[in-house]
């Protein structure tokens, strides 16, 4: 076999052509439809985006000019500053509590969601009846946004850091409850049906075949949570629900851009810090899967 | 001819390929055979370059293909088509898809993303699904064949690539016999009828024995045999197997390896 010469497979093929074509013809002739099929769905998302644009009066020209305004807001950000030291420890105590919302938001409701998740799990519990009635309870939950749930919280206990972390809870129970029971279903039969063929219970069978396979999914969508909650509980904090939220509406209000561009950097710093430490507790995780 | 030249892998402070030189003619079929372990995967991933080489060359026809990257790397990958043990075929997508995953190299970056197959390309994935005599699953999932189909799929890809040289790893590993024969016979065929070069690892001596023309045996990362099929004497399977080899050479006790099953199951049938 030379390099230059056609390679027997393909001279094989070609000299087969005729009769391959034949012998398949729905290979070769598709039908047009599965073609545009994938045209028309791509042509109508393209001209309900258009039809959006346009009812919602989207505006070139209004951005450019505001823009320029923005920037106007840029030079007096800068530079960042809390103008005294004692305002400065006082937003970092905010911070502090901000991080603390969400750590006990995050955390609360996972442990909330753990059993949940397990219940609207179809390979868990087969019962269709309490496989619709966790689902449509943990959609109802998860329908509430947790600016919502926020200022509900607000009226009911008040003022306060307290009505931050049931606001945030709230929120993610519904979320986690999905995401973990869509994992759970994801998970791998094989281990299940070796924990059941030893004599092992139901029990047995979820806590030694399904949790392992799950756990490290789920601690990476909770720390994930954790960070982005962070985020979220600086926006409820400005409906009064605690942390540094309310200093930074504060001080948009009152036009202070310089301690505005100081409590955003504050609050990227400490984002970052989490998604740090979070990504090192994942990989370490994920590390001794095998292990467990 | 392909020429590995004192090639070497380590991973940390273990040895996986100690020091491996080998001369390979063009159209052989070249069993390698050893233990678990004994850095056989490890060679033939460095040849297609899926591992790289602590130390040592491979040449191709003169050509020193541990040096290539770019678009030389992905011509060399495509002139030496692997096959798996589990297969790696793409479970989601359908077979005829999997199959042409072999032209890629052939084709078009924005046609092969799109889809957009020609018919020729198509007529020369159908021709070797058929030699294998699964054209009529060319519609179906990937991941709903059984596994001898799927490594039959995965030995059509391996033939739309337009080899020079298939490396089979383990191909057999996770197959029962019937289909362990049906496909060491396709890799056979595809020896004996194109002339391309099959290097293949195997645990078990007697599969080795029937359908290669030359073994190479390794143990702890060094080739310890090389010659012809009949020329494995005792010792040197000994060597190769370590206390068991007794056992190993005579065909009426099993290996400790579950090939051995296979290859019982294997003679018995045939």
């Amino acid at each position: 076999m030379s390099a230059g010469a056609m390679h027997p497979i393909r001279a094989q093929a070609l000299a087969d052509r005729v009769a391959l074509e034949a012998r398949h013809p729905d290979i070769f002739r598709p039908s047009p439809w599965a073609r545009a099929r994938a045209l028309l769905v791509v042509g109508g998302l393209a001209a309900l985006l258009v039809y959006g644009l346009w009812v919602l009066e989207f505006s070139p020209l209004k951005m450019i000019v505001g823009l320029g305004r923005l920037g106007e807001f840029m030079v007096h950000m800068i530079p960042p500053s809390t103008g005294t030291w004692a305002k400065f420890w006082i937003y970092l105590h905010a911070l502090a509590e901000t991080v603390a919302i969400a750590f006990l938001g995050v955390f609360t409701a996972a442990a909330i969601a753990l059993p949940l998740g397990f219940l609207a799990a179809k390979n868990v519990v087969p019962n269709a009846v309490i496989h619709f009635l966790s689902r449509r309870m943990l959609d109802t939950v998860r329908g509430v946004d947790e600016l919502i749930w926020a200022l509900i919280w607000v009226s009911v206990v008040g003022l306060g850091p307290f009505a931050g972390v049931l606001a945030l809870v709230c929120a993610n129970v519904g979320a986690f409850g999905k995401l973990f029971s869509e994992a759970i279903e994801a998970a791998d039969r094989k281990a299940v049906e070796g924990v059941a063929s030893t004599g092992g219970a139901k029990l047995h069978a979820v806590r030694f075949g399904l949790l392992p396979q799950v756990l490290p999914v789920m601690a990476a969508q909770v720390l994930y949570y954790f960070e982005s909650n962070t985020r979220s509980a600086t926006i409820i904090g400005i409906v009064g629900a605690g942390g540094i939220g309310l200093h930074l509406a504060e001080q948009i209000r009152v036009l202070e851009y310089q301690h505005v561009s100081a409590l955003i950097l504050m609050i990227l710093v400490t984002v970052a810090l989490i998604d740090m430490v979070s990504t090192r507790l994942r990989f370490a995780l994920i590390g001794d899967r095998g292990a467990r | 001819m392909l020429t590995i030249d004192g090639i070497s892998r380590r991973f940390g402070a273990k040895t996986a390929v100690s020091d491996v030189s080998l001369e390979i003619a063009g159209g052989s079929f070249v069993g390698i055979i050893g233990r678990s372990g004994a850095g056989k995967s490890t060679l033939l991933r460095m040849i297609n370059r899926l591992q790289e080489p602590s130390s040592g060359r491979i040449l191709f026809e003169g050509r020193d293909v541990t040096a290539l990257s770019g678009a030389g790397l992905r011509d060399w990958r495509q002139s030496c088509a692997m096959i798996f043990q589990q297969f790696n075929l793409i479970g989601r997508l359908d077979v005829l898809t999997n199959v042409l995953m072999g032209r890629l190299n052939h084709v078009g970056q924005a046609r092969a993303l799109l889809k957009m197959w020609t018919d020729e390309d198509k007529a020369v994935a159908l021709s070797a699904l058929e030699q294998f005599d699964i054209a009529q699953l060319a519609a179906q999932r990937a991941e709903s064949l059984s596994g001898g189909q799927q490594q039959r799929v995965a030995i059509a890809r391996a033939l739309v690539q337009e080899p020079r040289l298939i490396l089979a790893d383990e191909p057999i590993a996770s197959l029962d016999p019937r289909n362990t024969k049906v496909v060491m016979d396709a890799l056979q065929r595809i020896n004996r009828h194109f002339g391309i070069t099959v290097i293949c690892n195997l645990h078990s001596l007697d599969l080795a024995k029937a359908y290669c023309d030359r073994l190479v045996g390794m143990a702890q990362g060094r080739v310890v045999f090389d010659g012809a099929p009949e020329a494995l004497t005792d010792a040197a399977a000994r060597e190769l197997y370590g206390i068991e080899a007794g056992d190993v050479i005579d065909s009426h006790t099993p290996l400790p390896a579950p090939a051995a099953a296979y290859a019982e199951a294997l003679l018995a049938s045939a």
